[in-house]
């Protein structure tokens, strides 16, 4: 269990190059000891690079990584004492499910009474209890990777416990059951998990912490209520939430409004600075109503289509060229001709050049 | 339909049965003859065609002074030449195949499959291309017409074998699985011969098949890199024959030369047909 930071971070595959392409661009951060963070971005983002620079198998092309103080930058893997669970089970094939479990801990010379209460605790977790004395090879996929995760936490000193989309390949019953282990385990032992996920609902329920990267940038790191209220920029607004936030095109037309299709519609963004210049408004569909008794910040739309997604109903409507998507209560009956919707001024996002203004 | 496919089947299995088998058939037979046996007329079964005698095996355990020809030495000179030359080349082979697959080589223009192919290249060229080079190199250092000579050559013959195998073999075991014996706690050597190599049995047995035969049958190299000091057995076998062919010698020499390649093919039928040679992730 330690702090970890990543002090001016960055990694490029091709350094020798003239012009190397870099995986991930500088960056600093601090992890701290016992949160769990969620790592998000689409693939080839740089999640991954991420971990293992932490985890000590890529070293970073510049900067400095530190476990509670101590720079470990130069330290191999094996010195770090961290635990990394990959996207797919890396099972040791010729040992049973026990001697899986166990090599952790023997590698670093542990007890055998030590070993066995350990593996016991995390085999009870993760419910292997009843397979400790199969060959591991003979199980299947989806326990192969609870024992690659059981490896991850049978060490109790492990400075974090990295996993790089662990949960691909367990089905989702499963799956909704480990991640609340983990958070107990989290909360029980006080490690520091770091999870790689391009599920945003994953990210959502597991982590403290979201940390939102797009093409070796990180975009955002925040609690998830805020990127998903907040979101930074408009890379965050469309990623995460489902459907993507509203983006309009448009430009401020006073000190708080912009015009959208010729309607005005209040912010509460000072929008003083950027009087004619192209801004984006994004707002979430969660946000947009069909307009009750409101008289302001209305848009006069026509309904394009409405989905019955059990839960909630989703509007897609049409303002001219626009589309504009709303998620609206499933008891409310909405007309199938002209509708208003109402935007509220206070959950309008204002970006300038893609960033929240 | 079914019938017939079945048919055809077990009739193309009988007669490549028959095709592999019969020359063993005919060897044992003629190995229990005599020279009237072989030689009056066509003899198929003992006991009724012809009395069976071991005088065809008796020559070749009895030293040259009494009549016979003594292959005992030679053989285990051949034991001795295959299994070190086969155990050296396939340690030396792994860990050589390890690295081309898991580090990156760059000199100059040369990479790991260049590298790979340098390797390889020693058993596209014919044998005789090699024979001149070898012979001048044993000699400079005093070591032809002997055992340790012909365990340095046959070394540089397998070698190639078992970095081609094992090369393709570690490629197909993921680097993930070193990466979490690092994590777990390992340094690179205890990753390698803890995790890797236990999951990399099969094809130490492949290779070490392939060694085995490759060395046991050479005769080209063990022809030309000795005279009289030290001979091989597919040296000697060859030279059993003179002016009359012994054909019941030679039939149970070439028995007993069959012999360990037949014992090495039974051993490792099981791993090669267990198909477990990957599949350390998913």
């Amino acid at each position: 269990m330690a702090k970890i930071e990543l002090s001016n971070i960055s990694h490029t595959y091709n350094p020798n190059d003239t012009n190397p392409t870099y995986a991930l661009n500088p960056f600093s951060m601090t992890w701290e000891n016992g949160k769990r963070y969620a790592i998000l971005g689409p693939s080839g983002c740089g999640k991954t690079t991420m971990l293992n620079i932490v985890s000590g198998l890529v070293r970073p092309s510049k900067g400095k990584i530190l476990f509670d103080e101590n720079d470990v930058t130069d330290l191999i893997t094996e010195e770090r004492n961290i635990a990394q669970v990959f996207q797919f089970p890396v099972i040791y094939n010729t040992m049973t499910v026990y001697d899986n479990l166990a090599f952790p801990l023997r590698c670093r010379n542990f007890s055998d009474q030590k070993i066995e209460e350990r593996v016991k605790s995390v085999s009870d977790t993760l419910r292997l209890s009843s397979f400790l004395k199969s060959p591991a090879r003979k199980l299947t996929a989806d326990q192969k990777q609870l024992i690659s995760l059981g490896r991850g936490l049978v060490r109790e000193d492990v400075a974090g416990v990295l996993m790089d989309e662990p949960l691909t390949v367990i089905d989702p019953d499963l799956k909704f059951r480990l991640r609340r282990n983990l958070k107990e385990i989290n909360e029980q032992y006080k490690t520091t998990l770091v999870y790689v996920t391009h599920d945003q609902n994953e990210a959502m329920t597991f982590a403290d912490n979201i940390i939102v990267m797009d093409q070796g940038e990180i975009v955002q790191v925040g609690l998830p209520k805020d990127l998903f209220e907040r979101p930074r920029t408009t890379f965050v607004g469309y990623f995460i939430g489902s459907p993507a936030m509203n983006l309009f095109e448009t430009e401020a037309s006073s000190n708080d409004c912009v015009k959208i299709n010729g309607t005005l519609i209040k912010t509460n963004t000072n929008l003083s600075k950027l009087k004619d210049k192209k801004i984006k408004l994004g707002i979430r569909s969660e946000f947009i109503n069909l307009a009750e008794d409101q008289k302001h910040n209305l848009l006069s739309v026509e309904v394009d289509k409405v989905e019955d997604l059990g839960n909630y109903k989703l509007l897609t409507a049409k303002m001219g060229e626009l589309t504009i998507k709303s998620k609206i209560n499933r008891e409310i009956e909405v007309p199938s001709s002209d509708v208003k919707l109402h935007i509220p001024a206070d959950k309008c996002c204002v970006y300038d050049n893609e960033i929240l203004i | 339909m079914e019938k017939l496919y079945k048919f055809l089947k077990y009739t193309f299995i009988i007669l490549w049965t028959v095709f592999i088998v019969a020359p063993f058939l005919w060897a044992i037979s003629t190995s229990f003859k005599d020279f009237q046996s072989v030689n009056s007329k066509v003899t198929y079964i003992p006991w009724l065609d012809f009395e069976p005698t071991l005088e065809g095996w008796r020559v070749l355990v009895k030293s040259p002074a009494r009549g016979g020809v003594d292959i005992v030495e030679p053989y285990f000179n051949s034991l001795f030449v295959t299994c070190t030359a086969s155990l050296i080349s396939i340690v030396l082979g792994t860990l050589a195949a390890y690295a081309l697959s898991r580090f990156t080589f760059k000199a100059g223009f040369v990479r790991n499959n260049d590298i790979t192919f340098f390797f390889i290249s020693q058993r596209i060229m014919p044998p005789i291309v090699l024979s001149i080079p070898f012979f001048i190199f044993l000699s400079t250092i005093g070591l032809l017409d002997s055992l340790i000579g012909l365990v340095v050559v046959y070394i540089v013959l397998l070698m190639p074998i078992a970095v081609w195998i094992m090369v393709d073999f570690f490629n197909r075991v993921p680097k993930e699985l070193d990466e979490t014996a690092l994590i777990d706690g390992c340094n690179p050597y205890q990753a390698f011969y803890k995790v890797v190599l236990p999951n990399s049995i099969p094809g130490l047995i492949v290779a070490g098949m392939f060694c085995i035969i490759f060395g046991w049958i050479d005769f080209f190299f063990a022809f030309i890199l000795t005279f009289t000091e030290v001979q091989l057995l597919p040296v000697k076998v060859v030279a059993l024959n003179s002016s009359i062919t012994p054909w019941w010698s030679l039939s149970a020499s070439a028995l007993i030369s069959v012999a360990p390649l037949i014992i090495v093919a039974f051993v490792v039928e099981r791993y090669l047909s267990k198909g477990n040679l990957s599949g350390a992730l998913k």
